[in-house]
């Protein structure tokens, strides 16, 4: 039985997401309370976006939600799927250059860019999926491996110079007035946690449906699925297109949130990173993505701030640390521990009710 | 006399070759087709000089690959961590060759660590009443304190290093002065508290650590086998030997022949980093062998700390490390004539018309055949070999037979580790040093090793050098440019199109080939 099963029990609603509506709650009141506490600022210093402290937190907390929907996107390929990509950094790296192509040398829109991305996403889960049937696992990896190496070598590469900045890094976006990441701040604060409690929401439905309880099956054992009749590469293939669409919208955000994107993005070291995240928040556990950005990013923020140049080798070594001893990362860790408890509480309530169990 | 059975003929096998594995010879046939057109396009003369680059690196990439493949077939563990072995491979020559007296320094602490834990045996008794304390905590207790006192100890001893953040002082400006002929000894430095205790208290933290990793499996005699109370007293009186004799030691190793002094890097570096192999495998593959994906994700975290650890000791800046003086003369009589110059010590003979780098081209070539035919025969022609050829088949029956698989896995993985540093000090003096080495090369391996076949040994062969002579033709395109009709100027490759072009053909051929052109089907 997997984790994602043992979390799943039918309550309410409400109940179920109580932890989702007090983090949404915390989120929109966060820089309230930081700008009242910390700047020593006026409330109204939050939506007129002065400069202090709330508005450096937000920004920080709006990396988060960047590096939380692509460590979601790769959990759905790599913990619930089960498909060792390690090529991931290709669907966010091609999300944040093709919006920003679009918005700086095509002129469009916003919302006709976003549209563009995401059938390119699509195209490039395609792309993914081409390769699927015939190669597995460590050659799966491989030839991920090496589409992303691809790309990450054609965006950098001075061919392209004019469209992605090559070594320097795309910069010059010019983002929508009314979503400026300096001027509006708070607004786009706002708009990147909605986006990231929809597309969280969406995932969870997903992993909950018998589709995604399909895609577990791939994951625990393929052969045993194809024989119950699944076309278990259709269902391989939509998880990498939703993935595909998820990361590219991390991406798009990260284009609209960064004043540059370098290639970097493309690199096997991003790939890494969204494992890292998982590891932290637990594989296969929708929401621990979530828990494990937030983790990373200020874990490597503060590090950073602390220990300069050792702070790489810390997180490396937390990291073996983490793979050792606490493989389910946090969620998964903190959901079988709560069913203990669950388990522990329903027998002393049989017990205290007089009934001596069956 | 009659012979009862006629053996097939050459017609016979070919065709049954041909109907068992008409893909892979066609596969073989175009990539060759396509070589031989990509050396066509080149000038006559630039023929061998190409070839022969292909080989070096191919060499290189091969002498990483193979141990690649020899883990991956054998354990089913793809070591991320091979390439940065690699680097430290070649960090640690550099150490040992430029800066003797450095390694001097640091292996007198070492030898002194080794010591109890040679005499693992004797804490079981102590590891039986720590385990006895029912948690796994107390045991890792114990190793943190035992860590922490050592670091305490470590940082009494004297220890003459360089310092990346001062350029007089950095690795860069040493290889500067080695090859000028300026390396003098860096001044000893002096123990930060009395000698005694420093090596006391080191003894006293190792003990204690050795006592918190006994206790985690205390089962066993308490009686130390002779080897291990040999060996302990090897390494205390050699690391203490080395303290009383310091200054001749260092002054030997300065006076010795340099390229002599290469070779004996080359073996230090191949055996710590063979050490840190087996300890690898022990401390992080081994409690992971039922979960494969966290033994891929751990060797990727290992690698990113040696990457960090690097930069920290060595610093960020790439720098060079100095040929050996017996491939690097210049001047009267050089160029050498014919390949019988190899040992002349020029630094290029003339061969077929082409001027051939006697270390980047030939020995480095001349070592990885070598390497390649030693490494075969072991595993064709020995019992050890055997055993590694059952258990990459299967690893469950040779288990079952009675074979001890987890020493073989420890020696195969400290094998491949080895062969890693071999190439990294071969590679150190034609493509230098930085942190950044070790991830492109195993990118290079990987692609070799798709290309040849994941776990077959002749495969990562064949794969290297088809990666090393597809790269090398490219670079030589990117300076000669090619003539295309639609362009006016020749089209020339630019460097990063190199690592991309290999890319591609390793797609290209694990998708008409999944299993590569030598490897074997999985089921």
């Amino acid at each position: 039985m997997s984790l994602v099963d043992l979390a799943t029990t039918r309550k309410p609603w409400i109940v179920r997401h109580r932890l989702l509506l007090l983090g949404v709650l915390a989120a929109v009141l966060f820089p309230f309370v930081i700008a009242i506490v910390v700047d020593g600022a006026p409330i109204s210093a939050v939506w007129e976006n002065a400069d202090g402290n709330a508005k450096f937190l937000q920004g920080l907390a709006i990396e988060v939600v960047v590096l939380a929907l692509y460590a979601m996107s790769y959990d759905l390929v790599l913990g619930v799927s089960g498909l060792l990509s390690f090529g991931h950094a290709m669907f966010f790296a091609v999300g944040a250059y093709s919006l920003g192509i679009l918005l700086k040398s095509a002129g469009l829109g916003l919302v006709p860019s976003l549209l563009i991305v995401m059938g390119i996403a699509v195209l490039v889960a395609l792309l993914f999926a081409v390769v699927l049937p015939r190669v597995k696992g460590i050659g799966f990896a491989l030839v991920t491996l090496g589409l992303a190496s691809v790309t990450g070598i054609i965006i950098s590469s001075s061919e392209f110079k004019d469209y992605t900045g090559a070594d320097v890094g795309l910069q010059g976006v010019p983002s929508p007035d009314w979503l400026n990441p300096t001027d509006q701040r708070f607004r786009f604060y706002l708009v990147s946690m909605g986006v990231l409690v929809l597309v969280y929401l969406l995932y969870q439905r997903l992993v909950d449906s018998p589709t995604g309880k399909v895609l577990v099956a791939v994951r625990d054992n393929e052969d045993r699925a194809l024989m119950l009749g699944y076309s278990t590469f259709w269902y391989k293939t939509f998880a990498l297109i939703v993935a595909s669409m998820t990361a590219a919208l991390a991406g798009s955000l990260h284009t609209l949130y960064q004043p540059i994107v370098t290639p970097e993005v493309a690199g096997l070291g991003f790939t890494v990173a969204a494992l890292l995240m998982i590891l932290i928040g637990g594989v296969g556990t929708v929401s621990g993505a979530i828990v494990g950005a937030a983790v990373f990013r200020l874990t490597e923020f503060y590090l950073d701030r602390w220990f300069e140049g050792l702070s790489n080798l810390l997180i490396g070594a937390g990291y073996i640390l983490l793979v050792l001893f606490l493989p389910y990362g946090i969620v998964g860790t903190w959901r079988t521990r709560s069913n203990r408890i669950g388990e522990g509480r329903s027998r002393l309530a049989r017990l205290l009710s007089g009934s001596k169990g069956e | 006399m009659t012979t009862a059975t006629a053996k097939p003929s050459l017609g016979d096998r070919w065709s049954k070759a041909w109907t068992r594995d008409r893909r892979r010879i066609i596969v073989a046939a175009v990539v060759a087709a396509l070589l031989v057109i990509g050396l066509g396009g080149l000038d006559p003369e630039d023929w061998f000089v190409t070839i022969m680059r292909g080989l070096a690196t191919g060499a290189i990439t091969f002498l990483v690959a193979s141990g690649l493949s020899l883990i991956l077939g054998l354990m089913d563990v793809l070591n991320l961590a091979h390439g940065e072995l690699f680097m430290l491979g070649a960090y640690l020559g550099w150490t040992a060759y430029i800066r003797p007296d450095t390694t001097v320094d640091l292996l007198a602490p070492i030898l002194i660590t080794i010591a109890p834990f040679a005499l693992w045996a004797l804490w079981r008794p102590l590891g039986r009443k720590v385990a006895a304390l029912g948690s796994r905590w107390a045991g890792w207790l114990l190793v943190a304190v035992g860590l922490g006192g050592w670091w305490w100890a470590w940082r009494l001893f004297p220890l003459a290093i360089w310092d990346p953040s001062v350029y007089a002082e950095s690795p860069i400006t040493f290889s500067l002065a080695f090859d000028i002929g300026t390396l003098v000894p860096l001044p000893a430095g002096t123990f930060g508290g009395p000698a005694l205790i420093a090596v006391l208290a080191m003894l006293v933290a190792a003990s204690i650590a050795a006592v918190g990793l006994v206790s985690f499996n205390p089962t066993g005699s308490p009686r130390p086998s002779a080897k291990g109370i040999g060996a302990s007293i090897v390494a205390l009186a050699a690391g203490l030997s080395i303290l009383a004799w310091r200054e001749g030691l260092v002054e030997g190793l300065f006076a010795m022949n340099p390229t002599l002094r290469f070779f004996l890097a080359g073996i230090v570096s191949v055996i710590v980093i063979s050490a840190i192999g087996a300890g690898v495998e022990v401390a992080l593959i081994r409690p992971l062998y039922d979960r494969p994906i966290y033994q891929l994700m751990i060797t990727l975290g290992f690698g990113f700390i040696l990457i960090e650890l690097v930069r920290e000791v060595w610093g960020r800046p790439e720098f060079t490390m100095p040929k050996p003086p017996a491939f690097n003369g210049i001047g009267e009589g050089c160029p050498g004539q014919g390949i019988g110059d190899l040992f002349s010590g020029c630094s290029t003979i003339e061969m077929f018309g082409a001027r051939i780098r006697t270390y980047n081209e030939l020995f480095i070539v001349g070592i990885g055949i070598i390497v390649l035919v030693g490494v075969s025969l072991l595993i064709k022609r020995t019992r050890i070999g055997m055993v590694i050829r059952a258990g990459v088949q299967d690893r469950h029956m040779v288990e079952a037979l009675g074979v001890n698989v987890r020493v073989v896995f420890m020696g195969v993985f400290a094998m491949g580790a080895g062969l890693a540093a071999l190439g990294g000090v071969l590679a150190g003096p034609s493509i230098g040093l930085s942190p950044e080495m070790g991830g492109r090369l195993l990118l290079s391996a990987l692609i070799a090793l798709a290309i040849g076949g994941l776990t077959s040994f002749p495969g990562a062969a064949v794969g290297a050098v088809l990666v090393g002579i597809l790269q090398q033709i490219i670079i030589r395109y990117g300076q000669t440019g090619i003539p295309l009709p639609w362009l006016e100027e020749p089209f020339k490759p630019s460097p990063p199109l190199v690592p991309a072009s290999t890319v591609l053909l390793m797609i290209v051929i694990l998708l008409v080939l999944p299993n590569g052109l030598l490897g074997k089907a999985e089921h």
